[in-house]
């Protein structure tokens, strides 16, 4: 009876079908025998890179010697036809899949010729690609009130609008960027699977069928409810997420199975890091982000940093910071981070500061060393300047800041004076001054920078790109 | 119902009717065996036979179609048997008409079968692939099908269909019928993965953006007979790449189309991207040099002294062997380089970097440009 059910229903809901015909009925006289083979198991990997989801449907055939049909066929879901596959998990070597077939004037429906050495039942998988799941990983963060260390949460929200429910599946995530010349929804909206040759369409044919699209259906509200239900009660546990990393991608598996009827969202906690020591970075780079100070938290995906057992998949990550003792939190701003290889280091842009400040000088101007050619016109000179810059932290908070100064030109010779703190040449025209800040405090560095242009630009030598200190 | 047909009719002609007004005497014979034949992929072939039934003397023989698309100046009549007995004296095309009429002239009543050819327009074959790698990434499993496509405005019952390479397969097929047939399934081909760095395409410093910059990451398929293939020409078309998961199931690696791949030659898949090889290179030097003026006292002439530092690091836990690619445009002299590379062209050179798993190599080549001007 559920499979009359399912039959019935599916005009209005999105079903996927298989249906074995036993008959030698010819292609275009559909289907006489109908069986409806319940699935034994159904995997779900889903990207977040593209609208792509592979599905691998696990149902038991019965066959008999001889020639058999297997059609397959869908309605109201997305499936790229083209991707269509069988794979016999038992009798492999008895069974010969001799070709599938797309009927003519049908649409979402697929023929397997299959000639079985074999009667009886036969494990299958169905394999496809097919569009409407969705993922995406999100974060929260909780600095601690000094703000060194941060528990960090992920999760994975997981969406199904794909017009099919799936019902206890597995459920595999997948991060990375996957190449895929054509779109699944596109593909499965082809009015003929792999289009058609290019020439005049055939006279007095006419092309039936319209795409019918995904979505607008009756809902179920009573299997929903269920579903929802046994949800709940699964989130009771939270369920384990496995990651392994397999060629440039990293494989995220649900543990158990779970049920995610269409139109539907899951969120599923992914992982929960207690204690990442956090360092608060803030930055200056005119070039960059204008005059005002950028604030940074940055941490490593590393074992010392008590994560670095699996890349971190991009997403937005919420910052908070416990404002007192009794657990109240404020909230310090958000960043939407990339893809993060293990080991490597995280920097999250939570935005401008006002509480750090920096305040670039030009304090002197000069120029110099003029060089004239035959006309008398200049034909090279020096430009020096002497630069103060003021940094000011008004957090009650020991912070690290970054200066980066860049000089436009490869050809300059650089004087630093006094205590600059680290110092590192980023690039040809780039370098940077890095000074530990105690908590409300001020400090200043100063320089002095000999750019070089025109002919004496030429003569420079050696000299382009130097440094010296003094005190 | 069928609304588009070939139709050849053997009309015994008794008398010379008048062109515009033609009256058939239709004796409709049944289709023979029928060859498509689908090794070019650019046109298909039919060849169909049918069986005439011949007075003796002249014989029109009509053959028409309706609502399909064949090429009128391919269309060929061959004379199978009884041979030396009929000839072919002419060819006329009727006006107003998807026809042709063949005059045949036979020494004697007796039944013929001919061979009729033609391009058929709106029936042809795509090729797909399907590369399942095992887990290490070191060998695929590679599978095609041709896909026969009929939208010709003609059935074909139990038609020979000729793929690439010889093969013929007995298959029927309807109009606007698709069909997906197994073209070769070879296990255990060898497959080499490759990351590529190419420092003209891809940005030098990826902390400056806010998304990742993926490294391309192609696999490589030699079609020679060593790796079980080298028989034929390998036809372009869409290739998808799984991976076996190493519990049964597999992922879907990336998708890409190949152009044709003789014999010997490497079928390159670009699979995707990886994230998990970060370059950043950078122009730690770039200053003029040997200046050469004019009369006037302008720099006509000069040499560039340009250093380039290359980070490479690998976040994988598996080993990588990257491909860096370098331009240096002109004439140039390599001063210092601490990697070993080849000069693949005047202007791009190319390092094959071994990268230890979780691990961090460093480039620095000092060059020197020449004659600049």
């Amino acid at each position: 009876m559920k499979e009359i059910r399912q039959m019935s229903a599916a005009g209005k809901g999105a079903l996927v079908t298989v249906v074995a015909s036993l008959l030698a009925t010819p292609v275009r006289a559909k289907v006489d025998l109908v069986t409806l083979p319940a699935r034994d198991r159904v995997q779900l990997t889903i990207y977040n890179s593209a609208d792509l989801t592979l599905v691998r449907d696990q149902r038991t055939l019965t066959v008999r010697q001889g020639q058999n049909r297997l059609q397959f066929s869908w309605a109201n879901t997305l499936i790229d036809p083209t991707s269509l596959d069988l794979l016999p998990r038992a009798y492999a070597d008895r069974l010969d899949i001799a070709a599938l077939v797309y009927p003519p004037r049908t649409r979402q429906l697929g023929v397997w010729n299959i000639v079985s050495r074999h009667a009886g039942p036969v494990p299958v998988e169905i394999a496809y690609l097919a569009s409407g799941f969705s993922w995406r990983a999100f974060y929260m963060g909780t600095l601690s009130a000094d703000e060194r260390t941060m528990r960090l949460e992920g999760y994975v929200r997981v969406t199904n609008q794909s017009g099919e429910d799936y019902e206890n599946a597995e459920v595999r995530l997948i991060v990375g960027q996957v190449h895929i010349l054509d779109e699944i929804a596109a593909l499965a909206r082809r009015e003929h699977p792999y289009g058609r040759p290019p020439l005049p369409r055939p006279i007095g044919r006419m092309e039936e069928g319209i795409a019918r699209e995904v979505g607008g259906r009756d809902s179920d509200s009573g299997l929903k409810a269920a579903m929802v239900q046994r949800a709940m009660v699964a989130a009771a546990a939270p369920k384990e997420i496995i990651k392994e990393g397999l060629s440039e991608y990293f494989l995220y598996t649900i543990e158990g199975t779970e049920t995610i009827p269409h139109g539907w969202s899951k969120r599923l906690p992914s992982f929960t890091a207690e204690g990442v020591p956090v360092m608060n970075l803030y930055r200056h780079d005119e070039e960059r982000f204008g005059p005002q100070v950028i604030r940074f938290l940055s941490f490593k995906n590393d074992k010392a940093h008590r994560l670095g057992e699996t890349p971190i998949p991009g997403g937005m990550l919420r910052v908070f910071r416990l404002a007192d003792r009794q657990g109240a939190l404020s909230y310090e701003g958000q960043s939407d981070f990339k893809y993060i290889p293990v080991d490597e280091d995280v920097e999250l842009n939570l935005g401008a500061m006002e509480t750090v400040m920096v305040e670039p000088k030009e304090m002197d101007f000069r120029t110099d060393n003029y060089l004239f050619d035959q006309n008398g016109d200049i034909a090279g000179w020096d430009e020096t300047r002497e630069w103060k810059v003021e940094v000011r932290n008004a957090r009650p908070l020991r912070v690290r800041m970054e200066l980066h100064r860049h000089f436009g030109t490869p050809h300059w010779e650089l004087v630093n004076r006094g205590d600059v703190g680290a110092f590192e040449k980023v690039d040809l025209d780039t370098v940077k001054y890095t000074l530990e800040m105690e908590p409300v405090s001020k400090r200043t560095i100063s320089y002095r920078v000999t750019t070089r242009h025109g002919r004496r630009a030429e003569e420079m030598g050696e000299a382009a790109g130097t440094v010296r200190s003094e005190r | 119902m069928k609304t588009c047909y070939i139709v050849a009719a053997a009309i015994a002609l008794s008398l010379a009717a008048p062109a515009g007004a033609r009256i058939k005497l239709v004796a409709l014979p049944d289709r023979g065996p029928t060859t498509i034949r689908l090794d070019n992929p650019h046109a298909t072939l039919i060849e169909e036979e049918r069986v005439l039934t011949l007075q003796k003397g002249v014989n029109q023989v009509d053959f028409s179609w309706n609502g399909v698309f064949l090429d009128e100046d391919s269309i060929r009549l061959a004379v199978l048997s009884p041979t030396g007995k009929v000839t072919l004296l002419n060819v006329s095309y009727p006006p107003g008409e998807q026809a042709l009429v063949w005059e045949l002239a036979a020494e004697d009543a007796c039944e013929v079968t001919t061979r009729i050819s033609y391009l058929l327009l709106g029936v042809d074959r795509l090729v797909t692939y399907t590369a399942a790698a095992d887990k290490p990434e070191t060998r695929v499993n590679l599978k095609s099908h041709i896909v026969l496509r009929n939208f010709s405005g003609e059935d074909f019952e139990r038609a020979q269909v000729v793929m690439d390479g010889g093969v013929t397969v007995a298959e029927s097929t309807a109009h606007e019928e698709t069909k997906q047939l197994l073209f070769f399934n070879i296990p255990n081909v060898p497959v080499r993965k490759v990351w590529t760095f190419d420092a003209a395409i891809l940005p030098w410093d990826p902390e400056q953006l806010n998304t990742n910059v993926g490294i391309p990451v192609r696999y490589e398929i030699e079609n020679a007979e060593k790796a079980g293939l080298g028989r034929n020409v390998l036809w372009s078309g869409k290739v998808r790449v799984f991976q076996d998961d190493g519990r049964g199931g597999t992922i879907l690696l990336g998708e890409d189309r190949v152009d044709l791949i003789p014999v010997g030659e490497k079928m390159k898949l670009y699979i995707g991207d990886s994230r998990d090889i970060v370059v950043t290179q950078r122009k730690m030097r770039e200053q003029s040099f040997n200046h050469r003026r004019n009369n006037a006292g302008r720099v006509v002439l000069y040499d560039m002294d340009e250093v380039i530092s290359v980070k490479m690091e690998n976040f994988k836990d598996s080993p990588a062997v990257l491909t860096l690619i370098q331009h240096i445009p002109g004439q140039w002299e390599m001063k210092e380089c601490n990697l070993p590379y080849r000069r693949e062209e005047a202007g791009r050179i190319e390092f094959d970097v071994e990268l230890p798993a979780r691990g961090m190599r460093e480039l620095t080549m000092h060059y020197q440009r020449r004659n600049v001007r």
